[in-house]
Formats: structure tokens, C-alpha cells, sequence
């Protein structure tokens, strides 16, 4: 099928001096020439060396522990038990939340006491004078353990009687929306398709293993250079280490990607203890095998969609259960169920609806934030749902998605009003239009397939976390600007975009501004780097505090042009008379006038999100979120239906990302997110058997490369309706979620048949044919209601 | 970290072999170190010693000698695939070369260290086994010549023993009507370690009739095998669709998979037989 682009309503946006061009970004020079210092970079003078003993086991209790070994060979400083640490917990809430009432004894011990839960728990810390030392200071503690009864399965584990990971049952957290009346919706149905969709572990697999080192300074402050996402963590690791918040100083560096894996506390508190026990600088650095045994993973999630559709498409009322696997400690795995229950029908008008999750603990890898944060997942399922409606009722899939699409002013699962663009139809036509006509096959044996995924993706935090974020922005006396904003930049473009915001607004080039960025102590809080939310919420708070600045560099300087200030305006590192340019100054002149006045030449501004009350958690009725994001991608497969591999030959993301601050730094989190996607897709899968990770190197654990992939072509809209700084939407998170359902959806348009569980690997493509040609039996799919709605 | 060894880099082949001796079984040369380096940090091996054999002239260089080619074991593989005359005279190496691993570990990886990890999922034994090659095995006893299909035990076992060097691996020159082909199946299209590797090689006489055969499965079976009864089913026959199924089914059957994190056996058995059957049509119109 041909599609056409949709029409984009009208929409003007200012032409811009910096804002909107695809300037080269303030950290690119770094990177291409090597020169940027990243935190496994750092050494220090009499510099220990520590390593973290693991447990094996993924359920057991620990018999016997005995380091007096380790701590006897020479060159060893320093081994540290839970023993040393009394109840030290890792308190993995989000930071600055305010909300949600915690589960008691859920959160991870910082080493593990009695008992372990899951293989990679840390158990004891070693300091040595050498990396060579402390790794053969693991090999000498002694540990016996007594395994105990473990559970590895989120179903399982909420039987009756399945061991328990945490008292008083494994269920960490349940949400539920209702929404409308679902009986009398699914009453009005004329079909009811019904299907269950499985998805993998899956690790980050940053480039850069967690690293860090830390030293304690002449105040008793802990000074941690460390890569995360999470600066504000100083809180938790102060009290985990015991020494007031003050004490715990955070320097950020540049990450090489975090994707949610250095959200959680990685190995600060690790190194904030050797250090305060040592009074020695420590270095930890992960290796790649260490560092897929360390961190979070991807939630696994089971999604049954029940859906009842009009023969015209409309969805009449959804029921949707979702379960979640949450490992064996909490982290955020209740937030991010959260997110994958808001999102679960996605970006459709669904006026009856009934969601039900529920997260699981148990003896596998522990799970947390990862780009998407549940609402990946819950695309996964509902696009492929969406296509499977449109195969049961002989429609095409476009067709059935254009009838139920969100529209602006229209509410989404929780009643939340959606006030920004909506261009669901006109990213989807875009990307479906630039797929092309598909490629010819190149033999009997080789499928193609086409296939697209719509979505919506809040950005921005959960409105009732109160969230907020500081930026100071100040004109030097030479007219050149400084940012100071304590953001982490994860690779992303996070810095550069404060700098153009700040260049705008201040009328300056990009090389005249320099950001202090990622730290604690030194540079205001601007919050995590998750959840979309850096440019959104430090866009904003620089947007305003440039824009003070620039406010009283116009008054000062409409008395000296005798204009009033909106008469004039600034650019090019000078203030001038918008009617008359050649009445100008240069910024460093007015500088020096403010600064002979004592008028201020700096701001420091707090911007704040909305805030909220949490929700009834009856039904979840409310706003949760600042705003969404809307778009779509598309691809096309070739698949060899005799060995079951699968080629991607094109694909495509179409975004609004409202406002585009830097295009080129937006292409490249389209096409970077995608890849993620697409690896999701095809291969990613942590396989954990019994507890025990199956693929622990990067040899086993496979990302694509450049050769698995085609060029992602991004198209990028803007409808300037968002609510960040010059009506930018987000689009960190947005860009992974919707690749992996188009390729699921591109190859059960190949096949004829759906594979419901990722990675879509060659063994299942050849195990779903067999299934089509009846070789085995076949899954549930849809039936005819009745008129009272019951399935005939 | 890598544990403490001692690293000697000897001048000459001769000195190689004396070093391997003296400290055998504790001394592993080292040559691109593609998978001695990783075992030696994940302390799959700890050998005392490590003999740098990467330099030696004597195991460099790719030639013609007595209707044989013949390749020195520290030959690269990224050289094995610019080199023209495998691209003259073995091609299905060049395949196999093509797909292993990735750019960067191409250009450290050699031949010999190929063959003598005895890997099942290694890429060059397939093409090799399909040449007829033999490997040439020194120590201070002098050479001794092993077909490949001999010196491919087990699961990483091989015919090579203690202080012995693989210094060469060669092949009779293909006749005029062979052709051969290659194809791997990964879980991606660069660096991954093969869920199958499959090679053949064929010589028709000019009515069509097969005078020779070899099938080489790899990452089918603890070794890359040869499927000898699908070779031998082929013999005097020509190459119709009906005898290529046969064929094909019949190296199928000399499988013996196993399910691991990459594929399952029924996958790796099913998908054998069509490879095998692909390759075979492919060779069987190019060879005429």
C-alpha cells in the first residue's frame, strides 16, 4: 500500500539565531580528538585500587564469611564486610520524590549480610595498593553458602507458596486504572481480539563501564568523580555511609551513555566507604563482565491485551494485564511499572478502559530504569496489538490506528487532558510514506515485510514528585557567558543545548559560552538525567535565567540608546537598535556599565514542573505528566523464512519534537535511539536460566552493529507546542520506543504469522512458521461477541 | 587483569621452537592473541610462558609451491582476504574471511591461531576442510604434515601437541571444475560467534557429472566436521535438485547439535540441511 504524508497544520516558528541550527556541539571537539576526560580517566597520588566480591549464588545464606585471608595479604588496606557496616541500605528511591509510600525492608543492603539474592550481589569491598592485589584478594575470602529454595519467574513467584524474596509476599507493587464503564464498552464490541506479549532483559550496554574515584579532603568531605545520570544521589550515599549530606561531594563527568544504567547508585557508596575507611584515594572501575553483573536490567513484562473493537476500528474498551519481573530488590521498579500502566493503550482514545500490573520479585538480576522506563515495554504490546485488530478485521493498520488516535484536548488513560500537538497521523503518513514501496524479494525463500509503530512518551518527571531544576547563567565582563547547572550529560547533547538556549537568548555565538555542569556541591541542582526531562526542565531554567540576565542588560542599555527595551535586542555578541543596527554596542561595553552600576550581571533561576497530588490509587485518574511526546517508525525486513534470520533494509523515525535546539544533535538521538530499539527487536537479551546470567560478556550478549543496521532516516516535526523552551517537546526516550513493535509488526507482516515474544530470533521465526503451517498448535487470536459482549 | 608470564620474542623459527620446547608444557606462543588474551584474563588459561611468535618471517607469507598454496600460520586474516591468490585459487577462504569477527580483530587474528583454539565455531576450518588442506606442524623433531580433518579433535583438542607450532597450512591447487561456497549463520551480520558454519566444494567433469565432493559442517559438533556420506551420495551423479536434497539431508543427519544460548539443535540441524542444499545449487551452476 501507497500512503501519503498528512498535511501539517499551520504552524510559524521565529527564525532563530542559534536555537533550531545544527551547530557543531561544545562537547564534539572533546570526543573526536580524545582530550575529554571521562571518570575511569582519573588517578590520583597514592591511589588504592578496590574490587567488589559478588556472590554466586542467586538464593542462599551465607554459612560462613571469612576475609581475615584477603585482609592478611600484604598490599591489601582495607576489606569491608556488612559486618563493618551496620544496616547500611542503598535507598533506591527517586531523588526529590514526595509521593509514594515506600515498601518496608525492599531496598538492597549495600553489602549483602545474611543473606544473598541474587548472583552479582555485592558481599565485600577490598582496597589495595594494587588492581593486581585486590583481584587476588578476591580469590582469598572464604564464603559458604547454603543455597536456598530460589524463584525465577514473575508468574511464579505470585503462586501460593513461592519462595518469598522479600516478607510478607513478592508482589512490590500494583497499580490499576479505570477508567469509564469497561462491561458496557466491550458490550458495544463487535470483535474482541485477545493476545499475550513477552519481553526480554535487556542490559544498557553503555560504551563506558561504571567507574569512579573518590577521596576524602581537608573538611571530611568525601569527594566522589564518578559517571552518572543521578548527582543528587550525594543524599543517599551520605546516609548510607553515615556522614551528614554536606560531607558527600558529587563530581560528575561526561558519560558514555547511561540509558537509565547509572540512574540507580552504581559504585559511589562503594568507593565513598573505602575512602572514608582509608582516608586514601580509591579507584573502582567495572569491567564489562562486572558491569553486566552490577546493574539494573530492562523489566521483563508480560502484556495480555483484550480489546474491543467496531468493525470501523473504534477500540470500544481495553483490558490490559501487564506483570512485571522486578528481581530481587526494589529499585524503581514500582515507577516503572507506573509508567508502563499509564501508557499501556497508547497514544489512543480509549474511553473504557481497565489496567491491572503488578511487579514481582524474585532471585534474577535486579531491574530498573532503562530509556523508556515501562513504556517501551507497553508499546511493544499495544502496537502489536494494534496490528493484529487490523488483521482480524481485514483493515489496514494505519486505518484502524487513525480511528482511535489521541487528539489534542482529547484524555489519555488517566484522564489527563493532552494539551500540546498531537501529529500521530502525520508522523506515521511521514515515516510510512518515506518506507517506500517494498523491495522486491530476492528469492522464494525471502519475505519482505513493512511495518510502523505510533506511540506516546511523557517527558518529564511524574508531576507529583514536585520536580525542579537550577541554572545560573552570567555575562563576564569580556561579553563571553557561563552556565553553571548541575546536569549530567549522558552523550546526548544534554550541555550543548543549555549552551545554544543560552547563546540565544543572550545574543552570543556558541563558542562564547562556557557550561559548568555535574556537580554536587558547585554547580545548582538541576535534577536527574532521566526521564526526558534535562532539556525540558534545565532548557527552562537557563531560558529564564539568561532571559533575567538579558532583561537588565536591556535596561541598562535602553538608557544609553534613550530606546525603551523592547526596541532594542542583541546578537552577535552586541546590543543594538533594532531600527537602527548601527547604534550598537558591543556586549563587553555594557557589561562594564551594568558592572560600574552594580546591577546584576548573573540569575540563578529555579524552574518548577507542575505539581500534582498523587493519584486515588483506585483508579488513577489525574494528571501525571508534564506533556508527551507523539511519533512514529517505520521499517522493512527481509526475512529468510528457511533459516529464520532477519535483515533490516530500512527504516525511519518521525518525531515532533516540538522545538529542534540543535537538528543535528536530534538526528542522532533518532537514529541512536532507534538502533536501541531495533537491537531490542532482534537480538538484546539477557537470558538468565536458575537465576544465572547465560550471556555475561559482550560476546554473548549482543548489540547490533553498523552492519545490522541501515541508516535510520529521521524526519524530524515541529509543532512548537511543547512545553519546554521554545516549545521543545523531548525526545531522548521517545526515539528507542517505537522501533522495536515496527520491526515486530514488519515481520509478522513477512511471515503472515506473529512471533509474541522479543528478541525475534531465528529459532522462533522458523518455531512461529511451523505453528502457521499447523505444525504445532496455535495461540489464542480473536473471536465474534455476541450483543451482550461475551465471547461466542 | 592479565595474570604475571613471562613473554620472550624469539628471531627465528628455530628459536621459537626451542623456547616452546624448554618450557613445555607451560609456554603458549602467542601470535595475534585474538583468544589467548581473552582467556588469559578470564583465567581460562595461565601459562607461564608466552613465546611472541607474531614476528617470524618464517610463518609470513601466502604462495604457490608444487601444485599446492601454501599459507603461513601467522598469516592474518584480513591478508587471507586481500590476498589475490585466494581470491585466485580459494575464494570460499576470502567467505569465510569476510564475516569473521570484525575489522579490528581481523587484523590480529591469524590462521594458525584459527585452527589450533579448535574452536567447533571457528570460520576457517570449514573452507579449509573443503581444500583438502593439511597443517604443517613444527618442533625441534622437525615437521610433520596433518590433514585438517586429523588434526580437528574436540572441542578444543587437536592433533597438536606440546612445543609443536603450526607453521603452515596448505592445499592442492583446485582443479579448473571446482567451485566451492561458504555460508555462516550468526545472531548478527559482524562478530558473533556462528551458529553454524557451512562449506562445500564440488568438481563436475564437463557432462555435469560430480567427480569430487566436500561438505564442511562447523558448530554442529564438538569439531568442524566433515558430512562424508552426504559426499559420498553425490559421487558419479549429477547434481539435480533430487540428489542436492538428498545430500543435504544427509549431512543433516551426520549432526550432532547441541541447544546452547545461540540456537537451538532441532534449529542448527534443520538449518544445516538447508544450507547444505543452497550451497550445492549455488556451486553446482557456477561450477559449469
Amino acid at each position: 500500500m501507497k500512503y501519503t504524508a498528512k498535511p501539517l497544520p499551520k504552524v510559524e516558528l521565529p527564525e532563530l539565531r542559534q536555537v533550531g541550527k545544527p551547530l557543531r556541539r561544545v562537547d564534539a571537539l572533546g570526543k573526536t580528538t580524545g582530550t575529554t576526560v571521562y571518570s575511569g580517566d582519573f588517578t590520583m597520588p597514592n591511589m588504592l585500587h578496590a574490587k567488589v566480591f559478588r556472590s554466586r549464588e542467586p538464593s542462599a545464606r551465607i554459612k560462613r564469611l571469612d576475609v581475615s585471608r584477603a585482609r592478611a595479604l600484604p598490599g591489601v588496606v582495607c576489606v569491608l564486610t556488612a559486618a563493618d557496616l551496620p544496616d547500611a541500605r542503598l535507598v533506591t528511591d527517586m531523588p526529590g520524590q514526595t509521593g509514594q509510600k515506600r515498601r518496608a525492608g525492599s531496598d538492597a543492603p549495600v553489602l549483602a549480610s545474611d543473606v544473598v539474592r541474587f548472583a552479582g550481589e555485592p558481599i565485600a569491598l577490598i582496597a589495595a595498593e594494587t588492581l593486581a592485589v585486590a583481584e587476588q584478594a578476591l580469590d582469598l575470602v572464604e564464603i559458604e553458602y547454603e543455597p536456598l529454595p530460589g524463584v525465577f519467574d514473575p508468574l511464579a513467584a505470585l503462586q501460593p507458596g513461592a519462595p518469598v524474596v522479600h516478607e510478607p509476599d513478592n508482589v512490590v507493587a500494583r497499580w490499576k486504572i479505570r477508567k469509564g464503564d469497561v462491561k458496557a464498552g466491550f458490550a458495544v464490541a463487535d470483535v474482541v481480539v485477545e493476545n499475550t506479549f513477552r519481553v526480554p532483559f535487556i542490559d544498557h550496554a553503555y560504551i563506558e563501564p561504571e567507574s569512579g574515584v573518590a577521596w576524602m579532603d581537608g573538611q571530611d568531605v568525601i569527594n566522589i568523580r564518578v559517571c552518572t545520570q543521578v548527582v543528587e544521589h550525594f543524599r543517599s550515599i551520605a546516609r548510607a555511609v553515615g556522614v551528614p549530606h554536606n560531607k558527600i561531594h558529587i563530581q560528575g563527568t561526561l558519560l558514555g551513555g547511561g540509558f537509565g544504567g547509572k540512574e540507580d547508585i552504581t559504585v559511589e557508596i562503594f568507593l565513598a566507604l573505602l575512602a572514608k575507611h582509608t582516608r586514601r584515594p580509591v579507584r573502582l572501575e567495572y569491567t564489562r563482565e562486572e558491569s553486566i553483573l552490577a546493574h539494573s536490567k530492562r523489566h521483563p513484562f508480560i502484556i495480555t491485551h483484550r480489546t474491543g473493537v467496531k468493525r470501523n476500528g473504534r477500540i470500544t474498551a481495553a483490558e490490559i494485564k501487564m506483570v512485571s519481573d522486578s528481581g530481587a530488590y526494589l529499585y524503581l521498579s514500582p515507577y516503572v511499572l507506573l509508567y508502563a500502566t499509564i501508557a499501556a493503550s497508547g497514544p489512543y482514545r480509549v474511553d473504557h478502559l481497565k489496567v491491572d500490573s503488578v511487579s514481582a520479585a524474585t532471585n534474577n538480576p535486579f531491574t530498573s530504569a532503562f530509556r523508556g522506563f515501562g513504556a517501551a515495554q507497553a508499546a511493544v504490546a499495544y502496537e502489536q496489538q494494534m496490528d493484529e485488530i487490523a488483521k482480524v478485521l481485514g483493515l489496514d493498520p494505519l486505518e484502524v490506528r487513525c480511528v482511535n488516535y489521541l487528539k489534542t484536548g482529547d484524555r489519555n488513560a488517566t484522564g489527563q487532558e493532552i494539551k500540546s500537538a498531537v501529529w500521530l497521523e502525520e508522523a506515521a503518513t511521514r515515516a510510512l510514506e518515506a518506507l517506500g514501496e517494498k523491495t522486491p524479494a530476492p528469492s522464494d525463500a525471502v519475505k519482505i515485510g513493512q511495518g510502523f509503530a505510533s506511540y506516546l512518551q511523557s517527558y518529564g518527571r511524574i508531576t507529583w514528585f514536585h520536580d525542579t531544576s537550577r541554572a545560573w547563567v552570567g555575562l563576564e565582563l569580556d561579553g563571553s557567558v557561563v552556565i553553571r547547572c548541575g546536569v549530567p550529560d549522558l552523550g546526548a547533547g544534554q550541555i550543548n543545548s543549555l549552551c545554544q538556549i543560552a547563546a540565544e537568548v543572550l545574543g552570543v555565538g556558541l563558542d562564547d559560552v562556557t557550561i559548568y555542569s555535574t556537580d554536587s556541591a558547585l554547580t545548582p541542582l538541576a535534577g536527574t538525567t532521566t526521564a526526558t526531562r534535562q532539556l525540558y526542565m534545565s532548557g527552562n531554567a537557563v531560558f529564564h535565567a539568561a532571559g533575567a540576565v538579558r532583561e537588565s542588560l536591556l535596561e541598562r542599555a535602553s538608557k544609553h540608546f534613550e530606546e525603551p527595551p523592547d526596541g532594542l535586542d542583541l546578537a552577535e555578541g552586541r546590543v543594538f537598535v533594532k531600527d537602527d543596527p548601527e547604534q550598537s554596542l558591543p556586549l563587553s561595553e555594557l557589561a562594564a556599565m551594568c558592572a560600574a552600576g552594580g546591577l546584576p550581571l548573573a540569575n540563578l533561576y529555579l524552574f518548577k514542573a507542575p505539581f500534582t497530588s498523587t493519584l486515588d490509587p483506585e483508579g488513577l485518574q489525574g494528571d501525571v505528566f508534564p506533556d508527551f511526546t507523539f511519533g512514529a517508525h517505520a521499517v522493512e525486513v527481509a526475512v529468510d523464512t528457511e533459516t529464520g534470520e532477519i535483515t533490516l533494509l530500512k527504516s525511519v523515525g518521525c518525531h515532533d519534537v516540538g522545538r529542534a535546539i540543535n537538528p543535528a544533535a536530534v538526528v542522532g538521538q533518532i537514529q541512536g535511539g532507534s538502533a536501541q530499539g531495533l537491537g531490542y527487536a532482534l537480538m538484546e537479551e539477557v537470558i538468565v536460566e536458575e537465576g544465572i546470567i547465560r550471556t555475561p560478556s559482550l560476546a554473548e550478549y549482543l548489540i547490533p552493529t553498523a552492519m545490522d543496521l541501515p541508516v535510520t532516516q529521521a524526519i524530524i516535526l515541529e509543532s512548537g507546542s511543547g512545553v519546554g523552551p521554545f516549545g521543545a517537546k523531548g525526545i531522548g526516550e521517545p526515539s528507542l520506543t517505537p522501533a522495536a513493535p515496527a520491526v515486530a509488526n514488519a515481520v509478522a507482516d513477512a511471515l503472515g504469522v506473529r512471533i509474541p515474544d522479543l528478541p525475534l530470533t531465528p529459532d522462533k521465526v522458523l518455531a512461529a512458521l511451523d505453528r502457521a503451517a499447523g505444525r504445532e498448535a496455535v495461540g489464542a487470536a480473536a473471536c465474534e461477541t455476541d450483543d451482550d459482549g461475551s465471547e461466542a | 587483569m592479565l595474570p604475571e608470564f613471562n613473554l620472550l620474542t624469539p628471531q627465528t623459527l628455530a628459536e621459537a621452537l626451542d623456547m616452546l620446547a624448554e618450557s613445555a608444557p607451560d609456554a603458549v606462543p602467542l601470535a595475534g592473541g585474538t583468544n589467548l588474551i581473552v582467556d588469559l584474563r578470564d583465567r581460562r588459561q595461565c601459562p607461564a610462558v608466552l613465546v611472541n611468535v607474531a614476528e617470524l618471517a618464517e610463518l609470513r607469507g601466502i604462495r604457490q609451491e608444487n601444485g599446492h598454496v601454501v599459507m603461513g600460520g601467522g598469516t592474518t586474516i584480513a591478508e587471507m582476504l586481500n590476498d589475490p591468490l585466494i581470491a585466485q585459487h580459494a575464494p570460499v577462504l576470502q567467505d569465510a574471511a569476510r564475516i569473521f569477527a570484525n575489522p579490528l580483530v581481523r587484523h590480529r587474528a591469524t590462521v594458525a591461531g584459527n585452527l589450533v583454539y579448535g574452536s567447533p565455531a571457528a570460520n576457517t576450518p570449514p573452507p579449509l576442510l573443503v581444500l583438502d588442506a593439511e597443517v604443517e606442524l613444527a618442533s625441534q623433531a622437525g615437521v610433520r604434515r596433518v590433514p585438517l580433518d586429523d588434526f580437528l579433535v574436540g572441542v578444543r583438542e587437536t592433533a597438536c601437541r606440546p612445543a609443536e607450532l603450526l607453521t603452515a597450512v596448505r592445499w592442492p591447487t583446485p582443479a579448473q571444475h571446482s567451485a566451492a561456497a561458504f555460508r555462516k549463520v550468526g545472531l548478527r551480520k559482524s562478530d558473533a560467534i556462528a551458529v553454524l558454519n557451512v562449506a562445500v566444494r564440488v568438481t563436475q567433469r564437463a557432462d555435469g557429472v560430480c567427480e569430487q565432493t566436500r561438505i564442511a559442517l562447523g558448530s554442529v559438533a564438538p569439531r568442524v566436521i566433515r558430512a562424508r556420506a552426504a559426499e559420498e551420495s553425490l559421487l558419479g551423479q549429477p547434481l539435480t535438485e533430487t540428489a542436492i536434497a538428498e545430500a543435504a539431508r544427509l549431512a543433516a543427519e551426520a549432526t550432532r547439535c547441541i541447544s546452547d544460548i545461540r540456537g537451538s539443535a532441532d534449529y542448527r540441524r534443520r538449518v544445516t540441511e538447508v544450507l547444505v542444499r543452497r550451497l550445492l545449487t549455488q556451486v553446482a551452476g557456477e561450477v559449469k
